[in-house]
């Protein structure tokens, strides 16, 4: 139990791709946006009713940001993805860590998205769907030819080996 | 196409099926279903507010407009079958069409409430894999003959590969004539239902609830008729759940058709009957409740994809294999619905000792298993529970570690199925779940392969093999204190 990594599954016969640094400046700047939100909306609240409770909320705020940045930073280099012949291994998850395997076979339909912060930073997630609800094979921080190289071989490989349910 | 449905018109040229009307009477007992609701709504307050008098009056004026609205609904709901897809048309402001592709059908069921019992009517309700809980589409109403004709035809036409089209091609037998081909397997008595029901938890609140309802009306002394009807009323949601299922499994016949489909009926009040195809059965549940061990008896669920995402409690969904029943009859049954899977027979093997941390009871009734065709697993201390995912049917496999789990060195790998229930394997050693993930992945992979999109023709077998000699080693729950254990059942 101390030589395995549960990030690394398999490190001699997968090879792993990690996902873009990028993705770090977009989760945090995503972040940055809600603090000052939060802290906006917290400070009205001070000015109407003057209460220590205020304050104190804020720094919650402040101190919880401060937190997940820092997970956050661990967290997408904890991302990774692998594309073996017969199924994608995407892997995430620093407190709680997963590992999903799913065959291109059962999948059902590809996601690609990219929101506005994403677009400037040039990435995009790409998301396999399967008819199982639970399956979750989600790729976040592509470069988009990246993710539409992905997206066109998970969609080849699904025609190949596609069937019913 | 059938003869018993009314024949195209002459004008059938052009469009190879006209569109057809749902039966004139369902915009009626669509009202009356809404009235039931309305009347449900009003309650009994309302009742002894306005007077009886008023109370029809309202009732009455509801009724008329719900019929006309209803009326409308079924003037503009039209549905035809079109090469591999029916086709549903509904709603006057809003059209929507629906086609559904029938490549996706899970299973087809129809249901008969009460009313369309006595009026001879039936809903038809397609169970569709993919999109939101709405994609089902219930067609209601049909007459009997016409649903079952239109079931039969929705089967053949799901079950054939794309090569087949002509839709005419393949006649149906007449609606008549299939129930007689049928191989009936198993009919559940009504006895042992209404047993089973009475040893639920809520069978035995239920005399203390009513006393303490009585004991309040002797301490108050106040005797209304509204006072009493409406408390009944309160208690029967909650406590009358053993006489809904009674109610709903009555009767309870399972067959196989000739296509090697099967074909669930149950209900009194509102009989259903399910025609499930085997390739659709996403997973096997097996429950031994802690009252029912007295008596040896376990329940058997299906889960088929469709149907997981139906909203609301288990009281609309038909996911039953076998209401009640001891372990031969599941034995049986299981090894009808999956060839080849022995019940009595499954191998598991419990997590490490250190899982103890994260399970102090309930260790030991923990396991997972690999045989040949499915992944075993089961869990649960009072209500023993045992999911059966054949590898074929597996859509991912995943492997979650929490926090304290990682401590522990302890990982959760999960087999998920479309049927929305997964398969887990709680706190294996990590290195276990990661060959334990593998192995899914492989078999999963094999099973795939080694059936291309086989259509509904794998023929059953022969009844299982009730030897002795299949449990080499008694599984580990036969060895639990459990009076009607698996192992002593498989010896006759």
């Amino acid at each position: 139990m101390p030589a395995v990594d549960a990030l690394q599954p398999w490190p001699d016969t997968v090879e792993w791709r990690p996902v873009s640094p990028k993705l770090i400046t977009v989760e945090l700047i995503a972040r940055v946006v809600w603090v000052v939100v939060l802290l906006a909306g917290l400070s009205v609240g001070y000015t109407l009713w003057e209460h220590w409770s205020w304050p104190a909320g804020m720094g919650v705020v402040v101190v919880y940001a401060i937190w997940r940045s820092v997970v956050t930073v661990r967290a997408v280099h904890a991302w990774g993805y692998a594309e073996r012949d017969q199924d994608l291994l995407v892997r995430h998850g620093l407190l709680v860590r997963r590992l999903s395997i799913v065959p291109y076979a059962r999948m059902q339909y590809v996601d690609v998205t990219a929101g506005p912060l994403e677009r400037a930073f040039g990435l995009a997630t790409v998301q396999l769907h399967t008819a199982a609800a639970a399956s979750d094979a989600k790729v976040p921080g592509l470069p988009p030819a990246e993710a539409a190289r992905l997206r066109d071989r998970l969609t080849a490989l699904g025609e190949d080996r596609a069937e019913g349910l | 196409m059938t003869d018993s449905p009314p024949p195209p018109a002459t004008l059938a040229t052009a469009e190879p099926e006209p569109r057809r009307r749902l039966h004139p009477l369902s915009p009626i007992l669509h009202g009356a279903k809404s009235i039931a609701v309305v009347v449900a709504a009003l309650s009994w307050q309302t009742l002894s507010q306005v007077g009886l008098e008023r109370f029809a009056l309202v009732v009455l004026v509801l009724a008329v407009g719900v019929v006309i609205f209803s009326l409308v609904g079924w003037l503009t709901t039209g549905y035809h079958v079109v090469g591999r897809e029916l086709r549903i048309s509904d709603g006057l402001i809003w059209r929507r069409n629906r086609a559904i592709p029938l490549e996706r059908l899970q299973a087809v069921e129809l249901r008969r409430p009460l009313l369309a019992q006595l009026t001879g009517l039936a809903e038809l309700r397609l169970e569709v894999v993919g999109g939101s809980s709405k994609a089902e589409a219930p067609l209601a109403y049909l007459t009997v003959r016409d649903a079952a004709a239109l079931r039969e035809r929705l089967l053949a036409l799901a079950g054939r590969t794309a090569a087949g089209l002509s839709v005419d091609a393949h006649p149906t037998t007449g609606p008549a004539a299939a129930p007689a081909l049928e191989q009936p397997l198993l009919r559940v008595r009504n006895r042992d239902l209404v047993i089973s029901q009475l040893l639920t938890p809520q069978a035995f609140f239920l005399p203390i609830g009513v006393a303490f309802v009585v004991m309040q009306f002797v301490l108050e002394g106040s005797w209304t008729f509204i006072g009493i009807a409406s408390t009944f009323t309160a208690m029967a949601g909650v406590l009358l759940q053993p006489v809904r299922r009674v109610l709903q499994d009555w009767d309870f016949r399972l067959a196989r058709d000739p296509g090697g489909r099967l074909v669930v009926r149950y209900g009194l009040l509102e009989t259903r009957s399910q025609v499930v195809p085997l390739n659709r059965v996403q997973s096997v549940g097996v429950t031994w409740p802690l009252l029912w061990r007295g008596q040896g008896w376990l329940h058997l669920r299906l889960d088929i994809a469709g149907y997981a995402g139906e909203p609301g409690a288990d009281s609309k969904r038909s996911d039953r294999l076998l209401p009640v029943g001891d372990l031969p009859t599941a034995r049986a049954l299981v090894h009808d619905v999956l060839p080849g899977v022995d019940l009595a027979a499954l191998a598991t093997s419990p997590p490490p000792a250190r899982a103890r941390w994260v399970h102090p009871f309930a260790l030991r009734y923990l396991g997972v298993g690999l045989t040949p065709e499915v992944f075993v697993s089961r869990w649960g201390l009072l209500t023993r529970e045992m999911s059966l995912v054949p590898y074929a049917r597996l859509q991912s496999v995943r492997v979650v570690q929490g926090p304290l789990q990682r401590r522990l060195g302890l990982a959760t790998v999960y087999a998920d199925t479309a049927g929305g229930r997964s398969g887990q394997a709680h706190d294996r050693d990590l290195n276990e779940a990661w060959a334990l993930a593998e192995q899914l992945a492989v078999r999963a992979r094999q099973a795939r392969g080694a059936v291309p999109s086989s259509p509904p023709s794998s023929t059953p077998t022969s009844p299982p093999p009730i030897s002795p000699a299949v449990s080499p080693w008694a599984p580990p729950m036969a060895a639990a204190p459990h009076p009607g254990p698996p192992g002593a059942a498989a010896q006759p």
